[in-house]
């Protein structure tokens, strides 16, 4: 079942087109990870999955709903496509528990108690049942971040996007954000990942699209993409990574 | 000495006055500017336009004209009547209310975009964004450009004397008349008006410990 299906899309910021013209079918339970250069377009491809961005041409179907639709209702649609940032966006004035919480409770009206329940099954998955009742700030990058996929989660999403979760982190912290991204992976959940971890991308993903001026210049499945990329700009992209 | 003594109960009630006018005109001028600042970010053109026609209007006004429209010039017309406390209260209200909204405007666009976009991605409205995100945060940054708002607000009620409003500073004019002590009672009135303002920091600072960013 596809849940996500991308058609044509294009995004322009004025004068500069970011996104040519892309299209992609994303199934139930896929890991998909895109690589590419900075400023290749990949983030803004992302961040056109849930409408951050506004879409110049083209059609976004989240699970069947037509994100670049008029009359879609964006908020509920939100609801069911969780988001993981680079630079983590907790919300600071809230606490751990707080942050997790607030969006179950208010957009989908599910009472504290649960939403609390459900936060501590989640603090427990990523590892931080000691922090909820701590503030953001007093968090190092990598539990900041292993926060955001648990407040995003909180929805139960059908779908995560992750933003380049990593590039944020210091190096010892990546690999227990991976780990959590990794075990969600295993659950089946659908994810489209930008990222500069290859090692993950060849690891866990299903298919890694590669990105390169607003086009995917080269999709595959990673072993095939990152041992024999045929395109020469992905030789030469991944001969700089690798 | 005794001319100071004597005087205290008059200024006393002067102080209420301030205090009461004081009170009102803050709350309601910081209704204002968190509506003028809605409107002046809002994507609707109409209420954009009368935010900025109204804080520029306020802003390019001296106060004591303001006073002078609202009290004497309304007051012109057969259907309208206000008695001189609301001709103020509105007056200081509207006065700060500009400012206000010019400050809540500023702390709302200091806010990083990623607040917006996280309350966003998890699928809350742009008003739950504001109500639970964006607005609980810019308030705490902008209390210390409050209190020096509401302290300049405190100062202006000392105008609405003009208009023989029994205040402070008028409670002091008519003790001053009666007994010719100009000098200890300006001092004394002065010392008045100092303590309530450095009351009012306190109370700033209190707030800002209390609701210390984290």
């Amino acid at each position: 079942m596809t849940m996500i299906e991308v058609k044509n899309l294009k995004k322009s910021f004025g004068e500069l087109e970011v996104l040519k013209d892309i299209s992609v079918d994303v199934k139930e339970s896929e890991v998909v990870c895109v690589i590419g250069a900075s400023g290749s377009g990949k983030s803004t491809f992302l961040r056109c999955l849930n409408r951050l961005e506004d879409i110049t041409d083209g059609r976004v179907i989240i699970d069947g709903n037509d994100i670049t639709d008029k009359k879609a209702d964006i908020n509920k649609i939100r609801q069911e496509v969780g988001m993981v940032f680079q630079q983590f966006n907790l919300f600071p004035h809230k606490t751990v528990m707080e942050n997790i919480i607030l969006a179950p409770m208010k957009a989908r009206g599910v009472t504290k108690e649960a939403a609390k329940n459900k936060a501590k099954e989640l603090l427990a998955k990523v590892g931080l049942s000691d922090k909820a009742e701590s503030y953001p700030n007093s968090l190092s990058g990598g539990q900041k971040q292993r926060v955001a996929i648990a407040r995003a989660l909180a929805m139960n999403p059908k779908i995560m996007l992750f933003d380049e979760p990593t590039s944020a982190l210091d190096p010892e912290m990546v690999g227990d954000v991976l780990e959590v991204m990794k075990q969600l992976a295993v659950e089946g959940m659908t994810m489209v990942v930008v990222t500069h971890e290859m090692g993950f991308a060849r690891e866990v993903s299903d298919r890694v699209l590669f990105i390169d001026h607003g086009l995917i210049v080269e999709e595959n499945e990673p072993n095939e993409l990152f041992s024999n990329p045929k395109n020469d700009r992905t030789q030469s992209f991944l001969s700089k990574v690798l | 000495m005794e001319a100071i003594i004597d005087a205290l109960p008059y200024l006393w009630e002067g102080i209420k006055v301030t205090a009461y006018v004081f009170v009102f005109a803050i709350i309601l001028g910081f209704i204002i500017g968190l509506i003028m600042a809605l409107f002046r970010l809002s994507p609707i053109w109409i209420l954009n336009w009368i935010a900025k026609i109204f804080i520029d209007a306020i802003r390019g006004t001296p106060i004591l004209v303001q006073l002078f429209f609202f009290y004497f010039g309304l007051n012109s017309f057969d259907f309208i009547s206000l008695d001189r406390e609301t001709a103020g209260i509105i007056t200081v209200a509207i006065n700060a209310g500009a400012y206000f909204a010019e400050i809540i405007r500023a702390g709302i666009q200091s806010m990083d975009k990623g607040q917006t976009e996280a309350a966003r991605s998890l699928g809350l409205s742009g008003t739950q964004n504001m109500r639970y995100i964006i607005l609980p945060q810019a308030f705490r940054r902008m209390l210390p450009t409050f209190t020096n708002q509401a302290i300049i607000s405190l100062k202006d009620t000392s105008l609405l004397s003009v208009i023989g409003i029994a205040d402070l500073t008028q409670q002091g004019q008519v003790v001053i008349a009666a007994t010719f002590k100009a000098f200890e009672i300006w001092l004394v009135v002065g010392v008045m008006y100092f303590i309530m303002i450095y009351l009012l920091s306190l109370l700033s600072s209190y707030l800002e410990r209390r609701f210390e960013l984290r």
